[in-house]
């Protein structure tokens, strides 16, 4: 038989062309992390959005009657929104002045100790909000404030800072999330071709006119994009707000519904809608923020990394590492030095006498059994998560970028979701979720490290993405073209090329869970307590010396492990090749 | 035209250039005379481009100084080093550098704009510098629109736009095809001469460097190989390295045989015991003399070479036995289009020819080889 | 400190009244679980009373100490739970209890929320706050459970009917304020000085969770009438979780004045020589009896009995007393004196009566509360 153009077939070339539905690995790989990726992200949010809308009894589950009450009701509660967007923009703009300053001066200029301070943006990082918020409280505390206490001691009256404003909580969130805009903006800096500012220098421009006229038109975009991600984050915080704003009858969202399920009566349902709108305001700024970098921005044309001519700046080279470890100081030194302090006494005072010095905060933390549980089972969820995580995402990742199969950019899109929720509120909606799940899961480790995995899949997707699309398609379609599996190719020629990569991706995925708050907050239970919730249940009900003490301990014993598996990962990282 | 400042002289006295604890560049010295081109040649890593930028003032060197116009722009002995923007030099950047947010008039106008130069002259500057790289139309076009080979052209009329007495280019035509990149060379070289501007250009490209330059320095690893116009460096190499570099060469080692010398020449006995008459260029010859003869410059025939003939074998008088002909056999022939290549079995090694179209002999013919003298030069000793 | 001496001991004349109260409450009980319609003796069918430490107990102490631990569910601090535990473990080493700990009312929702879901995980249970065992008993939550200690109890002390839960101890708070910042002549003497816009943004209190808070509510509504909160709520008080955040703020300076503070939490710092002094009101101290009961469907049946009874009996109780992060006074008959001599008889203590209005104000009391307190 012939075809329309006239040329001759074979009868049975038809029946070979249509598809053919012999599952491949690839294939069968990829339905089962849709499936699983789509039950994780879409499980919770289910429950989430069901409880907003129930406005039946309130202790009775499933839901009575459904109804848009509950959303009805939130311009009650316009002043918590206040708070939130207040807060929220002032420690944006604060940790964007932060990074942008100090992205600058360790990428651009000549400063002493490059490396060094370049490594150590990155502990603040590591030190937590929670911990950050706990130290200032020490510190900045109208009353009580160790700063205050300096002040008044030296002749001032009441109060030189108070640390439970609004402004005092952004700049406690802006110090700790200042060093994510620092990577951000970093990485748009590095984007930029040194040329363009030479090529500006050799016109006979200035340096003024130089950054004016050509640099900082070009970093905008980027950092835009950078201010947008960080306000979206800033949105979800929690832990800082938490600590210094709830005593002080400062609520912002993410407290609000956190308070709304802890009283008594908890108020599930309009702490759902709250936690919906939230959500809705992220997802629309994430939106946003993948618009404008995805409109190519002018400086990312062909996402190389250049490595800018780092301009000599003579004597005031000093200062600008000064401003550098100024940044570390205020988030790291400072704080750890506070509660130090705070740990050895009996009541905190700024000028304390003898009998004041103490061991007994750190004795009887010590003989307490739940410091132990909660730092093993810390860890422990961070190993598993950081494994399953990346093993999970680096799948993902392969399916998103490298596969031809269909569906692949809903499954980006699942696994990204995540990142438009705030963690609380997640965890909020797989409370109820895992509740009624027939396997008893709930209050016990699983369920944790089911919320982390989740809440985590962005931020894994994210490392290893890059790092793959850095790997060169040619070289696994060498692998195809000689005749390997799917399953023998990941084995033999993907995975080891992303080795390091992957490594990375795990440890930043164990840190985060070791720091993570708001996700384990509502989850915890009496077997399955956690390192960072146990330190603000600590916080809640004893002294405020002794919760010094018992996150001292913690930090450090994390730090440890943190610390071993960094040289674990960078060894192996090196022997990979 | 363009009115231009007078062009200035370019002078580099003992530049030294280090990174960390590694000699990039140094010491090299040289000048460029003003209204002249000076191409800096050499394979990637010599240190090329790190030269030129230290005369824009985009790297500190360690040592040595930089004159530009009779003033100093960099000394190490009296401490002084003029920032870039102070220098009034212009650039065209390897990857042309073009500012993407502004549009293609704004990017030319930027040099102007800085010299602080009034409405009306920046608009006639500029379109000028537009038409003199046919970009007039697109004046008004958002940079980040435009093709590989406009940009390049924008680069160049931004760098000419206002005037200046000195041009750098950094390789400024390696990103463009291999049509474009021959186009654009002979543009370059009118606009240069129309200007009247002194240059100073760095490429790895020999071809460029040979149609564009008065005068070529041949870097190798920061150091200068040799320094000449174009046909000197081309017919008289100092060294193996350039006599390679510069086109293709055939090397011939051997020891000298003043007693076969005649007519100003000089002959060598090659390791295989042929022997080879050359010119010695003024050079004395060393312990271990060689003979650097282009392939082209070899000529391969059927039948033996008389004295005289088109062979063109300086014989002096006639029934002498021409210099410079030898009994070879073809071992192989590869067809390059414009051009053969045929490696011969000399005295007991290979020598490479090249003859324009098809040779007359084919692979395993035995031929004969002859070479005039004068192609034959002797390298600087060692 | 001004303080009065009240030789009546709290409960004991109002007896007759509350348990008729509690026996109507009783009568109208929804069978839920069909508990409360059982006859009283049903669970004591074969009960062997062994005597160990001193005391007797009603328990299977070698399956309880097979079981090997139990669930104790209190709205207590941590470091009290941690004591609480450590004291159990020490006299039966075989046996290795764990906690949790929720302010009263978080820990009612949780157990609540756990058992609508069908989860039984808990063993024991205390309420600060009488309302909430009894809303407890009412739903079947306890298992009913006669324990031999029940006989050095007073009848008032004890649920209504027997055996569900028991009174293991009296919180009751007073007025405590810094005196770095307060000056002796300035400072509050009764609840109506608290008024005093003075203390305006410098007072502390609990929140809307805490069983104390919530019967300091009703009694001072009581006292004064509804208009006393409506002023108080103008002073903005801060609102706090636990007694420790109160009296570490107080010690700290952060708060001025404490408008609960418990006298639990007063002895700690004064140990501690914190700047801090007590006041006694003329009017009285709102005191929350603790209600400790056994969970129905409990995992740990013998286990959780056994605990009952150690803690209902001297051993328990002295913990209670004595230990410095629990500083409970003890109704059980002929408990000695609290540490530093003083009994409770020598508080005046307002414990609500009347059981019916204080259960039906709570829905009052959380939104008046939560409001005030700047909340939801």
């Amino acid at each position: 038989m012939s075809t329309a153009s006239g040329v001759q077939e074979r009868p049975g070339a038809q029946a070979i062309r249509s598809r053919s539905w012999i599952p491949s690995g690839q294939a069968v790989a990829g339905i089962i992390v849709i499936l699983v990726t789509a039950a994780l992200v879409a499980y919770p949010i289910y429950y989430l959005l069901q409880a907003s809308l129930d406005v039946g009894e309130p202790d009775v589950r499933p839901p009575t009657a459904y109804g848009l009450d509950n959303y009805a009701t939130l311009p009650r509660y316009s002043q918590i929104m206040l708070n939130t967007l207040y807060v929220s923009f002032a420690a944006t703009v604060m940790a964007l002045v932060f990074g942008f300053v100090t992205a600058w001066i360790l990428n651009r200029t000549e400063v002493p100790f490059r490396r060094t301070l370049e490594q150590a943006m990155a502990v603040p990082y590591y030190v937590t909000p929670l911990l950050g918020a706990l130290a200032w409280s020490l510190l900045g505390a109208p009353q009580s404030g160790l700063i205050n206490q300096l002040w008044r001691a030296l002749g001032g009256e009441g109060a030189i800072i108070n640390i439970a404003s609004p402004l005092g909580i952004a700049w406690v969130m802006a110090l700790f999330e200042g060093s994510v805009a620092f990577v951000m903006i970093g990485a748009v800096m590095k984007s930029m071709d040194p040329a363009l500012e030479e090529a500006s220098q050799v016109m006979g421009a200035g340096r003024l006119r130089t950054m004016l006229r050509i640099t900082l038109p070009l970093v905008t975009p980027g950092v835009l994009g950078a201010a947008i991600f960080v306000f979206a984050e800033m949105l979800g915080s929690f832990s800082a707000a938490l600590v210094l704003g709830t005593p002080s009858r400062f609520y912002v969202i993410t407290t609000a519904i956190y308070q709304l399920v802890a009283q008594y009566p908890p108020r599930i349902p309009l702490a759902a809608a709250m936690g919906v709108s939230l959500f809705a305001v992220m997802f629309v700024m994430l939106f946003i923020y993948r618009r404008i970098v995805a409109r190519r921005s002018y400086v990312t044309v062909t996402g190389k990394a250049f490595r800018p001519r780092l301009a000599d700046v003579g004597p005031l080279r000093w200062v600008l590492f000064a401003i550098c470890a100024t940044y570390v100081l205020l988030s790291v030194v400072l704080p750890m030095l506070t509660l130090i302090y705070a740990s050895l006494q009996h009541l905190t005072a700024i000028v304390p006498s003898a009998a004041n010095f103490t061991l007994d905060n750190f004795r009887s933390v010590l003989s307490q059994n739940a410091i132990r549980h909660a730092i093993t089972n810390s860890l422990l969820l961070g190993v598993m998560t950081a494994t399953i995580g990346v093993a999970l995402t680096g799948l993902i990742a392969w399916l998103v970028h490298r596969s031809r199969i269909p569906g692949r950019g809903l499954l980006e899109y699942a696994a990204m979701f995540p990142q438009a929720v705030p963690r609380l509120v997640f965890a909020f909606g797989m409370m109820w979720a895992w509740l009624v799940f027939p396997v008893p899961i709930y209050g016990t480790l699983w369920v944790l490290l089911i919320a982390y995995v989740t809440v985590f899949l962005p931020l894994g997707l994210r490392t290893i993405s890059s790092v793959l699309m850095q790997v060169d398609k040619s070289l696994e379609e060498c692998g195809e073209v000689c005749g390997a599996s799917w399953g023998y190719r990941m084995r033999t020629i993907t995975m080891p090329l992303l080795r390091p990569g992957l490594l990375a991706a795990w440890m930043l995925l164990f840190i985060a869970s070791v720091r993570e708050l708001g996700a384990s907050i509502l989850l915890m239970g009496p077997h399955s307590q956690v390192l960072t919730p146990a330190i603000v249940e600590a916080w809640f009900t004893n002294s405020s010396e002794r919760t010094a003490a018992m996150a001292l301990i913690q930090t450090f014993v994390v730090g440890l492990a943190m610390a071993f598996f960094l040289i674990v990962t960078r060894r192996m990282a090196r022997q990979g090749g | 035209m363009p009115s231009n400042a007078p062009a200035a002289h370019i002078e580099v006295e003992d530049l030294e250039i280090h990174y960390g604890p590694v000699a990039a560049v140094g010491p090299v010295s040289f000048s460029v005379q003003p209204g002249q081109q000076l191409t800096l040649l050499g394979p990637s890593g010599c240190g090329k481009t790190t030269t030129l930028r230290a005369i824009a003032g985009l790297e500190r060197p360690s040592s040595g100084a930089i004159r530009i116009g009779g003033e100093t722009m960099y000394s190490s002995a009296r401490g002084i080093n003029l920032p870039a923007e102070r220098r009034g030099l212009s650039m065209v950047f390897q990857s042309y550098a073009i500012w993407p947010h502004m549009t293609v008039y704004d990017n030319v106008a930027y040099g102007l704009r800085v010299r602080r130069k009034s409405r009306a002259e920046v608009e006639e500057k500029v379109r000028r510098a537009l038409d003199l790289v046919q970009m007039g139309q697109y004046a008004d076009r958002h940079a980040s629109q435009l093709s590989g080979g406009q940009q390049q052209r924008v680069a160049l009329a931004r760098a000419c736009a206002f005037s200046p007495s000195v041009l750098l280019f950094d390789e400024p035509l390696s990103n463009l095809d291999a049509k474009l990149r021959g186009d654009m060379r002979i543009e370059l070289r009118e606009l240069q001469h129309r200007l009247g501007v002194t240059s100073l250009y760095v490429t790895h490209d020999l071809e460029e460097a040979l149609a564009m330059s008065d005068r070529i320095v041949v870097m190798r690893a920061g150091k200068i190989e040799q320094i000449g116009p174009p046909d000197e460096i081309y017919n008289y190499p100092r060294t193996a390295f350039v006599a390679d570099f510069v086109g293709s060469s055939n090397l011939i080692r051997g020891r000298l045989r003043p007693d076969l010398a005649r007519d100003g020449l000089i002959a060598l006995e090659s390791e295989g015991g042929h022997i080879v008459h050359g010119v010695a260029h003024g050079r004395p010859a060393g312990a271990e003399p060689v003979l650097s003869v282009r392939t082209v410059h070899l000529r391969l025939v059927t039948g033996r070479p008389d004295g005289g003939g088109a062979n063109g074998a300086a014989n002096g008088a006639a029934g002498e036995e021409p210099v410079n002909v030898w009994p070879v056999t073809v071992r192989r022939s590869v067809f390059l289009g414009d051009l053969t290549e045929l490696h011969v079995a000399w005295g007991g090694r290979e020598l490479v020819v090249r003859c324009s179209g098809r040779a007359d002999v084919g692979e395993g013919q035995p031929a004969f080889l002859s070479a005039d003298p004068r192609h034959c030069v002797l390298l600087e000793a060692a | 400190m001004s303080k009065e001496h009240d030789p009546r001991q709290p409960g004991q004349g109002r007896l007759t009244r509350r348990t008729a109260l509690h026996a109507g409450l009783a009568a109208a009980t929804l069978p839920l679980a069909g508990l409360a319609a059982r006859p009283a003796r049903a669970q004591q069918q074969g009960r062997k009373v062994t005597t160990v430490h001193g005391f007797e107990t009603a328990a299977d102490i070698a399956k309880a100490e097979q079981e090997g631990t139990l669930l104790f569910y209190t709205h207590d601090s941590d470091s009290a739970g941690a004591a609480i535990m450590e004291a159990f473990t020490k006299d039966f080493p075989k046996i290795r209890p764990n906690y949790v700990r929720a302010q009263n009312g978080a820990l009612y929702s949780k157990i609540l929320a756990e058992r609508s879901a069908g989860r039984t995980d808990v063993d024991v249970i205390q309420f600060s706050d009488i309302g909430t065992a009894i809303d407890f008993q009412k739903r079947g939550g306890y298992e009913k459970y006669e324990s031999p200690q029940a006989q050095n109890y007073a009848t008032g002390h004890l649920s209504n009917p027997a055996g569900y839960y028991f009174w293991s101890g009296i919180t009751f708070a007073g007025i405590a304020y810094n005196t770095n910042q307060v000056k002796k002549e300035n400072a509050p003497k009764g609840w109506k000085d608290l008024l005093d816009p003075r203390w305006k943004d410098a007072v502390s209190v609990k929140q809307a969770t805490s069983g104390m808070q919530f019967v300091a509510w009703y009694e001072l509504r009581r006292l004064y009438g509804d208009d006393y909160w409506k002023a108080f709520a103008k002073q903005q008080p801060h609102g706090f979780d636990s007694r420790a955040q109160l009296f570490d703020r107080l010690a700290k300076g952060d708060d001025k004045v404490c408008g609960l503070a418990e006298w639990a939490g007063y002895v700690l710092y004064q140990r501690r020589e914190a700047p801090i002094a007590f006041v006694a009101p003329e009017d009285g101290l709102p005191a929350a009896p603790l209600a400790t009961g056994v969970v129905d469907k409990a995992p740990h049946p013998e286990a959780a009995r056994l605990f009952l009874d150690w803690l209902a009996s001297e051993r328990g109780q002295s913990v209670y007393q004595d230990n410095e992060y629990l500083l409970y006074g003890s109704v059980r008959k002929n408990a000695p004196p609290m540490p530093g001599g003083l009994k409770l008889a020598d508080f005046k203590l307002l414990i609500p009566e009347d059981m019916d209005a204080y259960l039906a104000s709570r829905k009052d009391f959380n939104s008046q509360w939560n409001n005030m307190l700047g909340l939801l």
